[in-house]
């Protein structure tokens, strides 16, 4: 595994940190893991919304800011999250527009908040 | 310093409270020398099967010991009384039982166990209590006093005591969870758990502790790395119960089922040997919860084992 040449503990730090950095480039969940982990704010990027958003986090929020975050995505994305988050199956998507999958996404994830959010 | 008394507890059934229990006990007591007693209120006993063996419960009630004993006593009216059913000696980790011989004793675990018997004692009481007009919630109430009482006098003897309580509110879970410093949620990563453990959080939110938040710290157990199971475990953190204290997440792990069968009463094992691949996390869920308890306490724990 070693490479045969030692390295000063900044050398050892910098490609520890290029590692991460890289990381953090190609995976945005794990962008977003430790953003929050550090206590900022997760921006939501267009390419990488579709991937993170979380639905459940953001029912616990205003629904306007809800819907900034989903309603400008592709409806193939939106199915994806309701499927990925058991928010609901191909046959309650069935027939609906875009505007219809994002208000059932809103209504079905703050439903699942009350039911499993400690009021305490 | 009075010891601090932890209850492990979830509504849910299943998700690792004796399991987490023991796992504390050991953790505490080997790597910060603590001395713990564990206190086994749930009837299915099976914190104290694992720290005793089944051989072991059985000797300990026919030795008068256990929970079962303290409520003949609490029936009979006698005054309250804890010391006398204590199994002063239920460690299984080999470096505590060699410096205990060395006359070094750096951590040490008792037991006031339970036994399948306090089951059908508590249903007699409860009977006996009913009969005379009294409520679960007089008799929950009334034995917590009793207990608080019998529990003063090892507040002095203990660093820490751990209650291993029942997944249901009998009167005698209840007594247990009202003697709480701080409560120990054990939890999976899955749905049912996430609602059991919202259920169990708002019943004591609302008639034990307010303040639970700041009393609270999380284990999520039995995590089996699935892309699911990262998202339940991602909301409970962020979401479902925000702001809490979180241990490591202890991972599925067939060999702990196995090291928590204890193979005999004199049967011993080394703290590595018993733990194997999750000794690891072991160790963080003990050195959290120290964390934890210095934030409630004030009191630093430094570390006597590494």
């Amino acid at each position: 595994m070693g490479e045969g040449k030692a390295l000063t503990p900044v050398e050892y730090l910098d490609r520890f940190f290029d590692e991460l950095r890289d990381e953090v480039r190609s995976n945005p969940k794990l962008a977003e893991r430790l953003v929050k982990a550090l206590g900022g704010e997760v921006v939501f990027d267009d390419d990488a919304k579709a991937e993170i958003a979380n639905p459940f986090a953001l029912a616990t929020g205003s629904k306007a800011k809800f819907l900034s975050v989903f309603s400008s995505m592709k409806a193939g994305d939106i199915r994806k999250i309701l499927k990925e988050n058991n928010l609901a199956t191909r046959i309650d998507m069935a027939g609906k527009s875009t505007d219809q999958l994002v208000e059932m996404m809103y209504n079905r994830a703050a439903m699942k908040v009350q039911e499993r959010k400690s009021v305490f | 310093m009075p010891a601090l008394t932890a209850a492990i507890a979830n509504l849910k059934g299943g998700v690792g409270k004796s399991t987490t229990t023991v796992m504390l006990a050991d953790g505490l007591a080997h790597y910060y020398g603590m001395n713990v007693l564990v206190i086994d209120l749930d009837p299915q006993a099976n914190s104290s099967q694992m720290l005793l063996t089944e051989q072991g419960v059985q000797a300990a009630s026919d030795q008068g010991k256990g929970v079962h004993h303290v409520l003949t006593h609490f029936m009979a009216g006698k005054p309250p009384s804890a010391a006398p059913f204590i199994m002063p000696n239920a460690v299984t980790l080999e470096e505590l039982r060699r410096a205990e011989e060395q006359d070094a004793r750096e951590g040490w675990i008792s037991s006031l166990p339970a036994h399948p018997q306090l089951r059908l004692l508590e249903l007699n009481l409860e009977e006996e209590w009913y009969s005379r007009s009294g409520t679960p919630t007089t008799l929950s109430e009334s034995l917590g006093k009793f207990f608080r009482e019998a529990f003063e006098p090892l507040q002095s003897l203990y660093d820490v005591i751990l209650l291993d309580c029942p997944p249901h509110l009998s009167p005698l879970a209840r007594a247990g969870l009202s003697l709480a410093d701080v409560f120990v949620t054990p939890t999976i990563a899955d749905s049912v758990s996430t609602w059991g453990t919202k259920q169990f959080s708002d019943w004591v939110g609302k008639f034990i502790a307010p303040d639970l938040a700041k009393r609270n710290f999380v284990v999520i157990t039995r995590f089996r790395d699935t892309k699911y199971a990262r998202s339940v475990a991602s909301d409970l953190r962020e979401i479902y119960l925000k702001d809490r204290w979180f241990g490591p997440t202890i991972p599925e792990s067939v060999h702990v089922l196995n090291a928590m069968e204890r193979a005999a009463p004199d049967s011993y094992d080394t703290f590595r040997g018993k733990y194997a691949g999750v000794t690891g996390d072991v160790r963080r869920l003990a050195e959290r919860f120290t964390d934890f308890m210095t934030q409630r306490t004030g009191v630093t724990w430094a570390k006597v084992r590494h």
